[in-house]
């Protein structure tokens, strides 16, 4: 006889926050960097922005840094970023 | 009944589900109990929940926990259905906000959620609150412990060199639940200091760093006692995290019998580990942590504890031997303890 059992992990409908569809290009976007308030994060930025703006032709980055690493962002910072058409989430270090 | 939405898989038997699970990274390592839709069904209904309701939200990446899939957790640790009230309310006081779930989760600090239960429901169960407590030997506490973590496993992401980012972790991460000894305590339970109806059944859990065990059987003097509590947690602070935050301590019998002869009780112990656990900055230097002990004012004192009400006091642990613990935050303040009811 045999046994069926069921799946333990998180189904796709328990996703509550899904990833946008991606842009076409990133020509002319407006791009936000959240920045998670680890050691490492800023310098990383720093880079990321210049390519951006340089090598993809990004027309504007906002920058804005969560109080704390291990929570989520406050609603105004959240309300801050809805303007882009991207937003660059930073986790661990 | 309500209908179950996971997907199913077919295996031959009871040895190829857990083949399939180990395979899969779906387990601790340990061997599961196949979560089989009856098995599963059971237990939902005896804690009276549907399948599809949200138990709670992780508040960092919103990932929703049904009751379905603590419930599949429940099983796969060994439990019993009368446990899953239990599990999921520890699950709903991990989802609120100063528990912080994800940092938790996540950290290179490697935490376990540690759990106390309080209340009518640890007789019920037949929970453990004496001989080796805090080791092996009590189902109910093995496995309503190991629920959690498979549960952090398969629902947050929590695989280790995944989102579990652990530089070691320790053993309470394979699962670390307790339950007060209420009977034969002469102090108020947990849950009630912490504002739950007395009699009421709750559970209390805080993210905790590997326990410390204390000695201290020389002295009938409750200072004495409380000392080696606070001295243990000032070497915490010195070599581990200076930052202030719940500490828990677990008290032995042989210890609180030496607090009940002087009339303390849980406050004026909380009150002298407050006033007991602090260090200078400077004192970073005799720890080998020179480096960072000058970046600020090296007379400023830190204190354990942000007030009294910070520690945690659990009186559990067998009759005889005067061993208590300590258990140190994951990181200060950014996880605080958190108390639930048990919906009965």
């Amino acid at each position: 006889m045999t046994l069926r059992v069921l799946d333990p992990r998180l189904s796709a409908e328990g996703e509550a926050a899904r990833l946008a569809a991606p842009l076409d290009s990133l020509d002319g976007a407006l791009v936000a960097l959240l920045d998670n308030a680890k050691i490492g994060t800023e310098r990383f930025y720093d880079h990321l922005e210049a390519m951006l703006r340089e090598r993809y032709g990004v027309r504007e980055v906002i920058r804005r840094r969560k109080p704390d690493a291990s929570r989520p962002a406050p609603a105004d910072v959240l309300g801050e970023l809805s303007a882009a058409d991207a937003i660059v989430s930073g986790i661990g270090d | 009944m309500e209908t179950l939405q996971s997907p199913l898989y077919e295996v031959a038997d009871a040895f190829e589900a857990n083949e399939l699970f180990q395979r899969n990274g779906w387990t601790d390592g340990l061997p599961i109990v196949p979560p089989t839709e009856s098995v599963v069904s059971r237990f939902l209904d005896a804690a009276g929940v549907p399948a599809g309701a949200v138990v709670g939200v992780e508040p960092v990446r919103r990932r929703r926990i049904t009751a379905e899939k603590v419930a599949i957790a429940a099983v796969m640790a060994g439990g019993l259905p009368e446990y899953l009230p239990v599990v999921v309310a520890i699950v709903k006081a991990m989802c609120e906000p100063e528990f912080g779930f994800h940092g938790v989760t996540a950290s290179t600090g490697g935490s376990a959620p540690f759990v106390v239960v309080n209340g009518p429901v640890r007789l019920a169960l037949g929970m453990n609150a004496t001989h080796n407590v805090l080791g092996n030997g009590s189902r109910p506490n093995a496995t309503i412990g190991r629920a959690l973590r498979l549960l952090i496993i398969n629902v947050l992401g929590g695989i280790p060199g995944q989102l579990d980012r652990s530089t070691l972790g320790h053993p309470g991460k394979f699962t670390f639940c307790v339950a007060e000894d209420e009977e034969d305590s002469p102090w108020l339970p947990l849950a009630t200091e912490r504002g739950v109806t007395p009699g009421a059944s709750a559970v209390t859990v805080l993210a905790v760093e590997s326990p410390h065990q204390i000695m201290n059987e020389w002295t009938h003097d409750p200072r004495d006692i409380a000392e080696t509590y606070a001295a243990a947690i000032r070497a915490n602070m010195l070599t581990y995290s200076i930052w202030a935050g719940n500490y828990a301590i677990v008290v032995p019998k042989q210890h609180r019998q030496i607090f009940a002869e002087a009339g303390w009780s849980k406050r004026d112990l909380r009150e002298r580990v407050h006033e007991r656990a602090r260090v200078s900055r400077r004192e970073w230097r005799a720890v080998g942590k020179s480096a960072v002990a000058p970046r600020k004012d090296e007379d400023a004192i830190y204190t354990a504890l942000r007030s009294p009400d910070d520690l945690l006091v659990v009186a559990a642990g067998g009759p005889a031997g005067g061993f208590g613990a300590i258990l140190p935050p994951w990181y200060g303040k950014k996880s605080l303890a958190v108390t639930k009811g048990i919906d009965p």
